[in-house]
């Protein structure tokens, strides 16, 4: 579903990424790992379209992005790392102004957003302007308007940050569940998460990755390793953490 | 509804809307109510004036409606919505930049097309709505002064030309800037900028005001040089083409100017939303 070859990108000189390679099937659940400032967003941003790669190619659903950006995002949902919303809308109109322009036919508009509220548990806040939520329901409308469409590969940029525990535990619950249907790419900080609801990881590291494979075989068999231990040692292996923060760049 | 006649649309409402669940919307048209309103009251007081004793006010008669009170007026109204329109466009693109919504633009289906003409039209829209309340004041008096309506139609008609202009500059401007305040303040300062270069260009001689006595191969150049100078300082003040046509006068070239000039900025904001295409 999602087919990513030799993808490179440079913000002036400084790499961001550098000649990452994967495939993520369909259905599959991908846990996208890595340091900040790793490259995990800006990976993500190439794969929705939003800014372009230097070098390199990705495909969703068989459709190059850089070539057919339409046919690539009428495929994917996507909840960026800050979870931008227009503030000054409320909940509902904020959603069936994203079904609009995703194309919802007209009549389904209503029913489609219901759909997406009622999964995120949005339908009390319906109301409600998006400038007064709290950092949880945010998140949730943010997740909501992915979910418009029903697309077929949701990305998915650190759902989970700045919630607390509760919060955590119903997003990465909604994750799961979403996996039933979706393929899903999921960057996060939060490992135990990653165990929770992914079946696959790519660690990645200074724009390189590092490690991919199986989550049970990266753990053993017996769970002898914690998927704690397995990043520090991807990590390592490229000489540590670089402590720069993640370029700001659009 | 075609396909990208549904996006703009969806674009457009969104737009038009937020004007309203922000402050701007109710700001800007209320200013425009006082200020054109105001203008309107002091310059028909004046006009009726004028028509009880027109030689006390230096006419032999009384003075023709359309010359002397409406054309002048439709022309300050432009220049109301010049001051005023960078309020409308500073967040048309800025505002998405900083509050990073434009990720989701992006990334939402449309084209760009869909973008810039859905958020040019509730631009424009607010311009209406502006235009509404001037309406209503002239709507008022033609019933008291013979107006032709045509010529009320087509002043009005300019005004909307003209601002389509401002706004499309200003729309640009926002296309360039991350910030609300940068993109208002900037595009201020070029209305500002085109207003007062036009006014020197009225006062600049039309001869070339190089000394005779310089060598050829000097005065050629300099004169050339001037008169772009004087041209482009007289041309690009945007009011100066609406004078004729808010008293009805039909000119193509006018109307061809303001055309032309939205159409090029809106050139320019296709080709900077899509610098990120290149630009990385």
């Amino acid at each position: 579903m999602i087919e990513v070859e030799h993808l490179t990108k440079y913000y002036g000189s400084i790499p961001a990424l550098e000649d990452v390679s994967f495939q993520v099937g369909q259905g599959e659940v991908i846990g996208f790992l890595g340091p900040n400032g790793a490259g995990k967003s800006t990976a993500m941003r190439i794969l929705t379209g939003f800014s372009p790669a230097t070098r390199g190619f990705a495909r969703i659903g068989g459709y190059e992005v850089h070539a057919h950006p339409l046919e690539v995002k009428r495929r994917v949902g996507y909840l960026p790392e800050r979870v931008p919303l227009y503030d000054e809308m409320v909940v509902s109109g904020f959603l069936r102004f994203v079904a609009e322009v995703k194309g919802v036919s007209r009549g389904n508009v209503k029913a489609e957003v219901g759909r997406v509220m009622e999964r995120c548990s949005v339908v009390d806040i319906s109301d409600r302007m998006i400038a007064h939520l709290s950092k949880g329901y945010r998140q949730r409308v943010g997740l909501a308007q992915a979910l418009i469409g029903s697309p077929p590969v949701l990305i998915l940029d650190e759902p989970t940050v700045g919630l607390d525990p509760r919060q955590i535990i119903e997003i990465r619950q909604m994750i799961k569940e979403l996996g039933k249907e979706h393929t899903v790419l999921l960057s996060t900080h939060i490992l135990p998460e990653v165990s929770m609801v992914c079946e696959r990881v790519i660690i990645i590291n200074h724009g390189r990755i590092v490690t991919e494979d199986r989550l049970d075989r990266l753990t053993g068999k017996e769970g002898d390793r914690t998927l704690e231990d397995v990043f520090m040692e991807a990590i390592a292996k490229e000489g540590g953490v670089r402590g720069e923060p993640e370029a700001e760049k659009q | 509804m075609s396909a990208a006649g549904r996006n703009i649309w969806a674009v457009f409402k969104r737009e038009f809307k937020s004007y309203f669940l922000t402050p701007v919307g109710y700001v800007v048209a209320g200013m425009v109510a006082v200020i054109s309103g105001l203008a309107f009251s002091i310059s028909f007081i004046t006009f009726a004036k004028i028509t009880q004793s027109p030689s006390q006010y230096a006419y032999s008669s009384v003075p023709d409606f359309e010359e002397t009170l409406l054309g002048p007026y439709l022309v300050f109204c432009g220049l109301l919505i010049m001051f005023i329109s960078p309020l409308i466009t500073m967040r048309l693109l800025a505002e998405e930049k900083h509050k990073g919504t434009i990720e989701l633009l992006l990334t939402y289906p449309l084209r760009d097309r869909d973008i810039i003409f859905g958020k040019y039209f509730a631009a424009m829209a607010m311009v209406l709505v502006m235009m509404l309340v001037v309406a209503v004041d002239l709507g008022i008096v033609s019933h008291f002064v013979h107006v032709e309506p045509a010529v009320l139609v087509f002043g009005l008609l300019t005004v909307v030309l003209m601002s389509s202009a401002f706004i499309s500059v200003g729309f640009f401007v926002s296309s360039v800037v991350q910030n609300q305040i940068t993109s208002a303040a900037l595009t201020f300062g070029l209305f500002l900028l085109t207003y007062v270069l036009g006014n020197l260009g009225e006062e600049l001689p039309k001869v070339s005001p190089v000394p005779a006595d310089w060598p050829g191969a000097i005065q050629g150049p300099v004169s050339f040089v001037y008169f772009i100078f004087r041209g482009l300082a007289v041309e690009l003040a945007m009011d100066a083409h609406a004078r004729d046509m808010t008293q009805g006068v039909f000119q193509p070239k006018d109307v061809a100017y303001y055309l032309l000039f939205t159409a090029f900025f809106l050139f320019l904001t296709f080709r900077s939303l899509e610098s990120r295409k290149w630009k990385g």
